[in-house]
Order: C-alpha cells, then structure tokens, then sequence
C-alpha cells in the first residue's frame, strides 16, 4: 500500500498531455495508429468509445467514392470530428466543427489502397472518442485525375451545387449538399492540387450553424450531410464556401415548414 | 460579385464581403516588404523587391564584392529544379527577402526557396484551364512583393495574392476573360499613392487575338480595381467603379470600329519613377498585323504611354511605330535615368524597340530627344526625324492582299528587323558606373506578306504570314554596350543563337546575361570582354539578379529554354532546336577564400 501511494502522485505528473505510450492498443492492429493518433488527434486523452457510429461500406464498391457517416449523437458537448484514411497518402479528410449542428456528418472519400478509416469526436473536455472500420479497397482511389478532367470545359461548372433541406418532427431537418468541385489531390501527374476547403452554414441571418474544413481526399464533387435543429421560422440557409485558388461559393437553400405544422 | 460562382439549387447569389480591410494609408505597413522598402530597392542590395532592381528598372546593383578581377572564381552554392512534366520557357526574375527567394516558372507556378539552404519552402500552381490562349510559350515573368503577400499573375488572366509564409491563396482576382485571348506573364508593379496608399498595377496580353490592351490598378489587400485604363483610343477607363475619361478621340487614328479590338497590349508590365510619379507602360502592336485595314496611326499601340497612378489617366504617349505594319510590338521597357548632355542634367528614359531604334525620351513629357538604330541593315525606315517620326520606307511595307490579283496574299517583303524584333521583351540595362546601357538584341529578319483577316472571340487576329531569317552567317543574338548621349555602341558581344536573357550590370564592373546555349556569362562592362561563364544546362531566356546577403554577395538566375523563339523561329530553329529544356534555379558566389583575390 505505501509503494502504491508514493507513485500516484508521479503518475499524475505524467498523465498531463497524451503521451505515445498512455495510448490505448489499436483495435484495428494498424501499423500507423501511433503516428495518426500524435498527428491527428492531439493534445487529450484518446479512447475507442462505442458511442460514436462509424458507418463504412466493408469492401469500397468505388475506390472514388466511399460513403463515410459518422453519428456522435450519443455524447454531449462535440466540439470537432475529425476524419482520416490511415494509408491513404494524405491522411485527413475532414475536421467538422458541429456548432449548432448535430454532431453528424455524411461524406464520401477517395481511397488509395485498404484501409483503416477513423473518426475522432473531441468532446469539450478535450477528449477524442474513438471509431474506426477497415475497409477493403482496390487501389488508385487518390492518384487518378478527378473524371471532371475528361471534359475541356470543366471549370465551367465548377461550384455549381446542389442542395436540399428535408425536415422531420418539430425542429429536425436534414442538410444534403453537392457541389462541382474536382478535389484534384495534386497526386495525379501534371494536375496541381486543387481542392474546396472551407464550408460554413449559417442561418439566413448570418448565425453561424457549423463549419468544417475538408481535404485532399474528400470524394470529387463533395456531397456532404448535417443535421441540424432549426427553429420554425427559419425559411433559408446560407452556405458559404471557399477552394484553394481562392474561388468564393456562396448560395442560399430554401429550407421547407417542419412536418405536422 | 463577378468571382463568385453561381449556384443550381437557387437563383440567388450572394456575394462574400472581403473583410478585414484596412484604411489605405496603413496597410501592408505591419509586416515584410513596405512600399519605402520598393521604392528604396535599387540603392539596398541586401533584398530585391521589385522586378528590375528598382522600378526604374536600370537592372544596376550598387554591389561591387564581385568584381571583373575576382568574377573568374564564381561558383554555384545550389541549384533548385521547378519539378514535372512543365519544363517550358522560364522567363522569371526572382525576388529576395529576408534569406527567403521567391521565383516564378512556366504554367504559372510560384515558389519559395530557402537562400541558405536551397530548399523549397513552399509551392502553388495555379489552377489553370484547359483554354488557356497564351500567344508565345506559357512563360511568366516575375512576382511582386507587399506586406505579408507576394503577387503573381497567370496564363488564365487572374491575379494572384498569395501568404507570404504559407504559398496559401490570399486572394485571387480575374483581369480579363482567358477566353477571349487575354492571358497575362508579366511581374506586377506596386506602386505608392497618396489617395489610395500603394496599389498593385498590372497589363495584359492578348495582342494576336484583337483584344484592347490595359492597365489595371487594384488595392494590394483586396485585389479590389480601383482604375483601368484603355490603350486604344476610343475606350472608357474606369476609375472608383465607375467610367472616368475615354482614351484620346475616338477614330482619331482608327477606322470604323476597329478601335473595338485594337491589340496595344500591355503585355511587359510598367516601371515607374518616383521623381515623376509616373508609371510607364509599353503597348504591343495593333490588331490585326495587316495594317491596310486600319489606316491611320492606331494610337496608343507600339508606343509608350505615361500614366498617373493617382487617376489612371494619360499624361504622355510616345509612338514608336505609327500605323505598325510588321509586328513591331513596342512592348519595351522604358528604363529611367539621369541623361548628362551638354552640361545639362535631364530626366531622361531610354527604350531600345521592336523596330530596331534606341530611343532617349525626356520622361516627364515624352519629348522625343533622339534615336539611333541599334541593329544593322534595318530596312523599313531610313530613320527617325526631328520629331520622332520614323521615316518609313514605304517599298518595305508589306502589300495589301487587295491588290494581289486572287486577293489572297499580298506582296512579301523582306524586312529588317524580323517581328521577334531588334529587342523583344528581355530587358536591358543600365550602368550607373559607366553611363552605358546594356541591350540584348537581335539580328534577323522576316519576309512577311499580309492575308485577308475578320476578328473571331478568342481565335488568332493576325492575317499576316512571316517566317524569319538570319542575316549574319555566325551569328544573331548581340549584345551592345549603347551609349544614350551618342547612341554609339561602345562594344558588341555576338552570340550565335538569338538572345532572349534580360541584363544585369553591378557596380563590380560587370555586366552579366545568358544565353540560349545554357551560359551564364559576365563580361567587362567597358570593353564586353567575356570574364567568366558558366553552363546552366539548359538555356537561359531570364534576367538575373544579384544581392548581399550575410556580408556576401550572390547571384541567381533562372534556366530553361523556350520563350517565342523556338514557337515562332522560322528558319532560326536550326540554330535552337537540339537545345533541351530545362526549369531551375542556379545560385552563385565567390567561395570565401577567394573573395580577396
């Protein structure tokens, strides 16, 4: 008993930031968790936690285009999702901060090779919550040039969108976009890296709803689901949206009456 | 409103208000390059924050630790290659600040490399369409400096403002459509203001597809226009957003509405002079090249014009070559200096043309002073009169296609120089040490002969076939020490391939410049005596720069072969097309023991 008291208070000294070695074993056995964890998931304690819903196709039906859904309704206080693709020769796909927003998103990713596909839901405490699946793919998903380039005229569609609000009981509604966009990784020979970064919602007013910061490896034409709870006034949504050259996106979606009303 | 990309889902569009925006005055202040930092850049070789060494553009260093006694022992300290499959013309100055070189490459890409080290900090590569119409090889220039950001333009006619720091988009503004011919290669200028602070001002090109050439002046933080102005008389400029002043007297100097599609593009960038507060552009040749369409002079093109950066108006314009017939696409810089004549001290600038003349203009008015053929055996004028005028030899203009008995080719000519020209846009420069100025030029010619022609958006506006001679047997590129007061050539350095490298002369005594051949060469600047080479491994077709850093002077220039040269040759490309291409950065100074010697 006297040695167990002596060492707590050294353990307590160690337990401030997440060390390499406070990490839990990877369930998925990947030979990179350690890197993705330190790169990826910084500064609090990380734990594989059954609340979050990973949701991954087993076998990529599309290398181009695996559908990507991730649902922390079960934790309170969300403050970020992060998702990334362990062997995919860049990492991260998304950082999705919910805001008012459901701490729900749907996307879909380009995968190069099998992999192990994570979500990390960092709560308010600074906790990263843990989901990962293994998906088998076959390989190129980041290195082909985006299908946009087979078509001379491509830019001229870029940004155009498409985008529906569906709403459900009382303040649920739902948020779907799709947006023209190549997503070029800069992977594919002779193709810059070209890519839409920043999203944001906001009510028609100008509140911010939620935002994310998507990557290299989100699918070509991102399509991207929320949820969101909104009042039952509100009649529009404003997205914003931003790419790597600059290019402004910014559109308005009509948002229909709550169901029963 | 105009970046923002529209959206299906509904009619309505809403604009994204830049934010953050601050008063004039201060901004680009805080951080990195100021405008005192541009305007002072000529007389502080610690960095180069402008394209041509100062925006006067003399290309002249006050440095001196290299010099005609010790340049023999100059050796690289690194080279850094620009990557990929894209190893075309690379015609770029780089600048340098605070130990960081920022250069430019073919396809509009920007990088930044550490001095120290060589290696790239960052990279960005513009987006660029499938569409885009560049008329002479997908070169680009240079960049400019403010602030926290470094400007460049691109193939596509946008503007670039990129972090500094990070090669992350700033901002990003569309000059003209791409679509209708316009593309841009030139370094931007910044220059100061006293109403709206420094503003970024930009040209265009376009000058083979009838577009209307231009100088826009756009806020550094924003990218926002604040003027344009027109060359082609007849065209509204702009100013605050809305029209300011039409440019000279509509059909003035041009038929009909062939005014509409004029060419006259700005297509080299501008200098400016601080003494003046002018900014000086070249405009390129007029649309189409067969002048028996557009009788007249075709004001502003072949000309330099003078602009002032307060309201974008007019305050001078010099023709060069009125109602231009053979390509004289009288783009050059018009480089400012200190013109000692007859006891006098005047401000003068000096420009050697497409046309083959040197010309000495007083540069607050654009009084002509003097010219003076700097190629031999020009054929299309015997010479320049008292007030500027050339004196044309009318036999050498290329015939009308009228007047061919199918109406389908006109009567050919051959005709000195060639369009590539006496001097194309590789800038000369300008020895304070010596007085002399240091010009790349060419010695060919062309049979040129004139088509029927009717403008289509987007598609070559020429009707002109050409195709170019030599006409030395060992030789076409010369390089010439001219001396502005006489227009004597002092000393010609001759070179076998075209030269198509801008100048750099230093107060070591030296003039340097490359060649197609891969050198980078220095010579004597008072006798062109070659001190010192050395084989970049692909040619040079860009300008060097040379500055202190850590108590010791460096060099660098950019190598890789391409420019109009071996687009448009002609006969030429005997002598170019065994060169290969290339795309990198050489790096040179004096090992240290030897910097004594």
């Amino acid at each position: 008993m006297r040695n167990i008291f002596a060492i707590l208070p050294l353990s307590l000294l160690l337990s401030g930031p997440a060390l390499a070695t406070d990490l839990p074993a990877d369930p998925l056995g990947s030979v990179m968790w350690e890197s993705m964890a330190r790169t990826y998931y910084p500064g609090g304690k990380i734990i594989f936690d059954d609340r979050v819903k990973l949701m991954v196709p087993q076998a990529a039906e599309d290398q181009f285009f695996v559908p990507v859904t991730v649902d922390a309704g079960a934790l309170a206080d969300v403050e970020e999702i992060v998702v990334v693709a362990d062997f995919n020769p860049i990492q991260r796909a998304l950082s999705f901060k919910p805001g008012d927003a459901e701490p729900y998103i749907g996307l879909r990713l380009k995968v190069e090779q099998s992999t192990p596909i994570r979500a990390g839901v960092r709560t308010a405490d600074g906790v990263w919550h843990m989901a990962g699946r293994i998906i088998e793919a076959a390989g190129g998903g980041c290195t082909a040039p985006a299908q946009a380039h087979t078509n001379a005229n491509w830019m001229a569609t870029l940004g155009k969108t498409r985008a529906r609000v569906v709403r459900g009981q009382g303040e649920e509604a739902r948020i779907t976009l799709r947006i023209r966009h190549p997503m070029d990784t800069g992977l594919a020979d002779g193709i810059p890296v070209f890519y839409l970064h920043d999203l944001a919602i906001s009510t028609a007013e100008g509140q911010a709803v939620a935002s994310l910061e998507a990557y290299e490896p989100v699918s070509e034409n991102p399509t991207f689901t929320f949820k969101a709870k909104l009042a039952g006034g509100e009649t529009a949504l404003a997205v914003s949206g931003r790419d790597t050259e600059g290019n402004r996106y910014a559109m308005s979606i009509p948002v229909p009456a709550p169901v029963g009303n | 409103m105009k970046s923002v990309r529209h959206f299906l889902a509904t009619a309505s569009v809403l604009a994204v208000a830049t934010t953050g925006l601050v008063a004039p005055t201060t901004m680009a202040q805080s951080a990195g390059v100021t405008i005192d930092d541009i305007m002072n850049d000529a007389t502080t070789p610690q960095d180069v924050v402008t394209y041509g060494l100062g925006t006067q553009g003399q290309r002249f260093s006050p440095l001196d630790e290299v010099n005609a006694t010790n340049v023999k022992n100059l050796v690289p300290v690194w080279a850094f290659s620009f990557g990929g499959e894209k190893q075309r013309g690379q015609e770029a100055q780089p600048l340098v600040k605070d130990g960081v070189m920022y250069v430019t490459a073919s396809y509009s890409r920007i990088y930044a490399v550490d001095i120290k080290t060589g290696e790239e900090l960052w990279q960005y590569d513009a987006r660029l369409p499938d569409g885009i119409l560049p008329c002479c090889d997908v070169v680009n220039r240079g960049a400019a400096i403010l602030g926290d950001k470094v400007f460049f333009s691109t193939l596509d006619a946008q503007l670039v403002a990129l972090d500094a720091k990070t090669g992350k988009v700033v901002w990003r503004k569309k000059l003209a459509n791409y679509q209708d011919g316009y593309s841009n290669t030139a370094a931007p200028l910044i220059v100061p203001t006293k109403k709206y602070g420094p503003l970024i001002l930009t040209g265009n090109s376009g000058g083979e597809f009838g577009i209307v050439g231009e100088v826009q002046a756009r806020n550094p933080e924003n990218g926002e226009l604040v003027w344009s102005r027109p060359t082609i008389e007849g065209n509204m400029g702009t100013l605050d957003g809305k029209e300011s002043t039409m440019t000279g007297t509509k059909n003035e100097s041009w038929p009909g509405d062939m005014w509409q599609t004029g060419g006259g593009a700005t297509w080299l960038g501008g200098t400016y002079d601080q003494g003046t507060g002018l900014a000086y552009f070249g405009t390129s040749n007029p649309s189409p090249w067969n002048s028996h369409l557009r009788p007249g002079d075709n004001k502003w093109t072949s000309s330099r014009i003078a602009i002032d950066p307060e309201n974008g108006e007019i305050k001078w314009g010099f023709q060069t070559t009125p109602h231009d017939g053979w390509d004289f696409d009288g783009v050059n810089e018009l480089i400012s200096f200190d013109l000692e004549k007859d006891g006098q001290t005047i401000k003068a600038g000096a420009t050697a043309d497409r046309n083959g003349f040197f010309y000495v203009l007083d540069r607050t008015d654009g009084k002509f002073i003097s010219a003076s053929p700097f190629v031999k055996n020009i054929t299309w004028a015997k010479g320049i009169d008292e007030n500027g005028r050339p004196i044309y030899n009318d036999d050498n203009r290329p015939g009308d296609p009228k007047e061919a008995a199918d109406g389908k080719k006109g009567k050919a000519v051959f005709a000195v120089p060639s369009f590539l020209g006496g001097k194309n846009w590789m800038p000369m420069a300008y020895s304070q040490k010596t007085s002399l100025f240091y010009v790349p030029s060419n010695e060919w010619g062309m049979d040129i002969w004139n088509e029927p022609i009717t403008y289509k958006k987007g598609a070559a506006y020429l009707g002109a076939g050409f195709t170019i001679k030599p006409i030395f047997e060992d030789h076409i590129g010369s390089l010439k020490a001219i001396d502005p007061v006489t227009g004597e050539t002092k000393w010609e350095y001759k070179n076998k391939a075209p030269l198509w490298g801008g100048v750099l002369t230093t107060a070591g005594g030296l003039v340097f410049t490359g060649t197609p051949e891969g050198y980078l060469k220095a010579f004597n600047d008072k006798t062109g005596e070659v001190l010192w080479q050395f084989n970049t491994g692909s040619g040079i077709v860009s300008s060097p720069i040379t500055w202190e850093q850590d108590g010791e002077q460096w060099l660098a220039v950019v190598s890789g072969w391409g420019g109009a040269v071996p687009l448009w040759g002609g006969e030429v490309a005997k002598l170019v097309n065994h060169i290969n291409q290339g795309g990198s950065v050489w790096v040179f100074k004096l090992p240290k023991q030897s910097a004594s010697n």
